[in-house]
């Protein structure tokens, strides 16, 4: 058996910084020379996001074929309302609705192997091949990782260490809760290793397995962009003066020479008759103000703050700012900072708190003027793009996403906090999610040195079966993009569109909520990649 | 047809003390009814949402409505005994 396709990941990667790192510049040089490389002997697109460019459901879209009206992931919290309540628990694996890649390349009897990606904890019970989940903290790595065995077998690569492989909510913590110049610099140091644990694995299982389908994700550049971002984009980082910044850069530009080395390596093993992809979730850009859209929800009268009583636990619970408000007396609300999402409160049964269903086209018309006049000083919106989610959410999951998507102007995370002002100026620009991440393909077959037009998430799920000789599900709603391919590659090789997937376990209920603790671990995190002011 | 109580007690044991395998917890007995999650065993809550995917997979009952379990009068439970589990998962998966 041999490696047939290999995907590799990049959390968070665009050409704006790509393309920077793979210019030969006085000073730094090529920073990224096999990704120059594959650029130039590749083709390559923008890949257009979801709709809310965010990790759970563009990966989950990528891994699926499916967008997120269909998958079911939405963000990284799922909150059920509950009556006069509503419970906030996380999403994983069970709440995808569609069937992945990796089951589907399973059924097919492809041995595949994923690593890193989120919400593949628990495997599937269908998987032919391994998996080692992502963004799940190292005491759950052993029963999340399949075939179980495998994970013993993980404790014989040298160096082995789960707490530098895994997500490490404590230190997340700690570094967060002073974000000093030290703290920052720290925090790119904590990836270094981690993403060397990751091509470790990676290049263990295609040197002893070699499976067909062979895929690893890299999550520490969108990790290092939202931290860092002031040292990483290229516009920005043309003004880097003082020691710590220069500092931060050479950090920066360390962890991104070291991933190309990865790169190289994992691309050299897989051997030249691979055929390999590298996309990401979402791309970067610069974000420059804080919107706090709750409190201009508060103020045009469609929310509560929750009164508190000003104990260690309420204050803790009111730092985290996990949507804590007055349920009875909210009707629309945002439930996280990474939902970028508006949901309005729907009464389903007499006596409960909410809108009645009659009210709900008009609440949300009213709502939606409100939001378009949500200005800044000069009288200009805040607030670009304000979607209905059947617009943008179509499909048997639309009932669990956000009934508004907005799209801030600097396509930032809005802040769910109650403080004023509502709109104010970050002290330092930082990153943020743009919807264009990035698509490359190299390798036999492969179009040389071409960019093609805009891909969408979607797409690549269709593109890895294609690439390792399966057929395209019917249900998919990606296509694989033809123009990347040699002529002669598309006739020996066409794509063939197959049967639909197999159905999968639909969504669990509330029932298994988390706790205040978790959920303050939780905005702890997502703070941390910078979801939160 | 309903499992017993004992078999329901040995394979929460057996997911126990699978999860804790590398956790480099001392425990001075074995998992038993009075083993605390939090106390005896260090669990966050975190590895408590991870428990409760454990049980729901093992037992193929994925919506076994744990929150009946894990909040007391609106808040949520500080510790919980082993033996509590087993009940609650008896009279959720009984007949």
């Amino acid at each position: 058996m041999a490696v047939r396709t290999l995907f590799i990941g990049m959390d968070g990667a665009t050409f704006t910084v790509l393309d920077h790192l793979t210019a030969d510049r006085p000073g730094e040089g090529v920073v990224m020379p096999f990704l120059k490389k594959v650029m130039e002997e590749g083709a390559r697109a923008k890949l257009r996001s979801t709709p809310n460019p965010l990790t759970p459901p563009a990966w989950v879209s990528l891994m699926t074929g499916r967008t997120p009206g269909h998958h079911g992931v939405f963000d990284f919290i799922r909150a059920e309302e509950l009556g006069d309540d509503v419970y906030f628990t996380l999403y994983d694996a069970r709440d995808v609705r569609t069937e992945t890649i990796w089951s589907v390349a399973s059924r097919a009897g492809m041995k595949v192997a994923a690593l890193n990606f989120p919400f593949t904890a628990p495997p599937p019970k269908d998987l032919n091949g391994f998996m080692v989940p992502g963004f799940i903290p190292w005491k759950h790595l052993r029963r999340n990782t399949a075939p179980k065995e495998f994970y013993d077998r993980l404790k014989t690569i040298p160096d082995f260490d789960p707490k530098e492989l895994a997500w490490d909510f404590d230190r997340e913590k700690q570094s967060v809760e002073e974000l000093s110049d030290e703290d920052r610099e720290q925090w790119v140091r904590y990836h270094l290793p981690r993403e060397m644990q990751w091509f470790k694995i990676a290049d263990y299982l295609i040197s002893e397995e070699a499976p067909e389908l062979m895929a690893v994700m890299f999550d520490g550049v969108d990790k290092l962009q939202h931290q860092a971002w002031r040292f990483i984009d290229p516009e920005l980082a043309a003004n880097l003066t003082e020691p710590y910044e220069l500092r931060m850069r050479e950090l920066c530009v360390d962890y991104f020479k070291r991933l190309d080395g990865y790169l190289e390596k994992l691309v050299a093993a897989a051997g030249p008759d691979v055929q390999v992809f590298f996309a990401s979730d979402h791309g970067f850009t610069t974000t420059w103000e804080v919107v706090r859209i709750n409190a201009y929800l508060h103020e045009k009268g469609y929310l509560k703050w929750k009164d508190t009583s000003g104990t260690d636990a309420d204050i803790r619970r009111d730092a985290s700012m996990f949507a804590n408000l007055d349920w009875q007396n909210t009707i629309a609300y945002c439930r996280t900072p990474s939902s970028n999402g508006i949901n309005i409160r729907v009464s389903h049964k007499p006596g409960e708190s909410g809108i009645h269903p009659d009210e709900y086209e008009d609440l949300r018309d009213r709502l939606i003027a409100d939001l378009r006049e949500f200005k800044d000083e000069n009288g200009e919106p805040v607030i670009t793009e304000i979607h209905k989610r059947e617009t943008v959410f179509p499909g048997e999951a639309m009932e669990d996403a956000p009934d508004l998507l907005l799209v801030l102007r600097d396509r930032g995370f809005v802040s769910i906090k109650n403080k004023e002002p509502m709109l104010e100026q970050r002290e330092e620009v930082a990153g943020t999610h743009h919807p264009d991440g990035i698509f490359i393909a190299y390798g036999p077959g492969v179009k040389q040195g071409v960019e093609t037009a805009r891909r969408n998430i979607v797409d690549v799920g269709s593109t890895l079966l294609y690439s390792v000789g399966l057929d395209v599900p019917s249900d998919f709603e990606g296509k694989v993009p033809e123009k990347m391919f040699e002529p002669e590659h598309l006739a020996k090789h066409p794509v063939h569109i197959g049967a639909a997937t197999n159905a999968v376990g639909g969504s669990k209920n509330a029932d298994d909520d988390i706790g205040e603790d978790e959920k303050d671990k939780i905005m702890e995190q997502l703070q941390m990649l910078g979801y939160m002011e | 047809m309903a499992i017993e109580r004992s078999q329901i007690s040995q394979d929460l044991a057996d997911i126990l003390n699978e999860m804790i395998e590398d956790w480099g917890v001392e425990l001075d007995e074995p998992i038993g009814d009075s083993t605390t999650l939090v106390g005896d065993l260090e669990f966050s809550s975190i590895d408590i949402i991870h428990l409760v995917m454990a049980i729901e997979d093992h037992f193929e009952h994925p919506k076994m409505g744990f929150n009946d379990l894990l909040m007391e009068d609106g808040k949520y439970v500080q510790d919980l005994e082993v033996g509590k589990v087993v009940d609650f998962i008896g009279s959720k998966i009984k007949g």
